[in-house]
């Protein structure tokens, strides 16, 4: 029995679904600096804040994982559950979750960055954004899979 | 539709505004800094003459970052090759690389006049103690060395530290060009050019050993080859040494032959 569902292109799903992308390849970008140390272990000659101060602070790190990767993994989750599929219906619910995590996550950060590290992070604001869009989108999905369509209410 | 989907929205950004309002109406923290001092005589010592066998122990040490390989032309002052560290005193990672930086250079040379002083109070890694450059000099019969403090760590305006750090050494036209030709992200410090055959660009260890500890506390760490400083800053100063042979012609014997040296796998 093949499924002939069909796969989901609305609006605010290929939105989400292009908020994942971006929000994938920034936190690849952020993960890629965690981890190469010769380039990241530097000052600028002017002593100005940048980045550095975020990402390489005691609070870069959750119970041993680098913030930098879990972004990265929310986001590949967030991509998969995003992603135009058959079963795009189906995870609603745990994709409407896993946003609602991020963006708590967001916040706990924002508070970070502005109360403990004292210093924003310009690529990290872009994930910040990033979420918070994401979680607009997905919003908007649900409500779209909410409302009945035409066929719906007048089957064939 | 538009009230389930705008208010879970605006309420986080309404959290986010609400943050940035408390902060703006908080004392901010000030920085402080103050002129670096000299170092104590027994420390300088003591750091100048680290053994032989605690550098052969520590090995290639842990977590110490390859330096890369450059091609310019050789790069001499007084006939011999020159080493050139630009840094900043304020820097947090510099005050890391200044540790190896001197621990290596001082198997081929002596230092005199070094100072002691601590980086930014509220950059990363704050308050890291460290040695300075600025009023050093260095005498070897086989190496050159300059050394550059760009800033103090005194913040030019305490409530503002984007404003930067007081000025301090302004490099020569010629050494900031080193910067401008190897340094991809121009501008980064610590940045040591060994003789234009080889350039670190920050840190090459990560300051995080040396975390609450006072200048003396780390030179004596640097005399024991099992503390997390000694695998830090003379694995890091044991590749700087064998950089450092190679611009001497293994010169002296006593360092360069060493088994921390010769064992060292050089980016070629």
């Amino acid at each position: 029995m093949t499924d002939t569902r069909p796969v989901t292109r609305s609006a605010p799903a290929l939105a989400s679904f292009a908020l994942c992308l971006v929000g994938l390849l920034i936190s690849a970008y952020l993960t890629y600096e965690h981890f190469t140390d010769s380039a990241t272990l530097a000052c600028s000659d002017n002593g100005a804040i940048n980045c550095l101060k975020v990402t390489t602070s005691q609070w870069s790190e959750i119970a041993g994982v680098p913030v930098a990767v879990a972004g990265l993994a929310f986001f590949l989750a967030m991509t998969l559950l995003c992603a135009p599929t058959r079963f795009t219906r189906e995870v609603g619910v745990l994709r409407l979750v896993g946003v609602v995590v991020g963006t708590v996550m967001v916040l706990w950060l924002v508070y970070v960055e502005i109360f403990k590290v004292d210093a924003i992070c310009l690529w990290c604001t872009g994930v910040h954004v990033v979420t918070l869009l994401l979680l607009g989108t997905v919003l908007w999905w649900r409500e779209s899979d909410r409302t009945p369509v035409e066929s719906d209410r007048n089957p064939a | 539709m538009l009230i389930s989907i705008g208010a879970p929205v605006l309420i986080v950004i309404l959290i986010v505004v609400g943050f940035v309002v408390v902060k703006a109406n908080q004392k901010p923290v000030a920085a402080t800094g103050s002129p670096s001092t000299a170092l104590d005589a027994a420390a300088a010592k003591s750091l100048g003459s680290i053994p032989a066998a605690t550098f052969d122990t520590v090995g290639a040490g842990s977590g110490v970052s390859a330096p890369t390989a450059v091609t310019g032309a050789a790069l001499t002052a007084d006939g011999k090759p020159r080493v050139v560290y630009i840094g900043a005193e304020y820097c947090p990672f510099c005050a890391a690389q200044r540790w190896a930086v001197v621990a290596a250079l001082s198997r081929f040379g002596t230092f005199t006049g070094l100072g002691a002083t601590t980086s930014s109070s509220i950059d990363s890694y704050p308050s890291t103690a460290t040695v300075s450059f600025h009023g050093a000099t260095y005498t070897s019969s086989l190496l050159s060395f300059t050394g550059v403090e760009e800033t103090t760590n005194i913040p030019v305006d305490a409530s503002d530290i984007s404003k930067g750090y007081t000025p301090l050494e302004t490099p020569t036209a010629a050494d900031q060009a080193l910067v401008t030709t190897y340094d991809s992200q121009t501008g980064s410090i610590p940045f040591v050019d060994f003789g234009n055959k080889y350039v670190t660009i920050g840190a090459s260890y990560l300051p995080t050993a040396l975390k609450g500890l006072t200048q003396t506390q780390i030179i004596a760490d640097l005399q024991n080859p099992g503390s997390d400083v000694a695998k830090g800053a003379l694995g890091a100063a044991n590749m700087m040494t064998a950089v450092l042979c190679k611009m001497t012609g293994n010169q002296p014997a006593a360092a360069c032959s060493s088994t921390a040296v010769t064992s060292q796998k050089l980016p070629a």
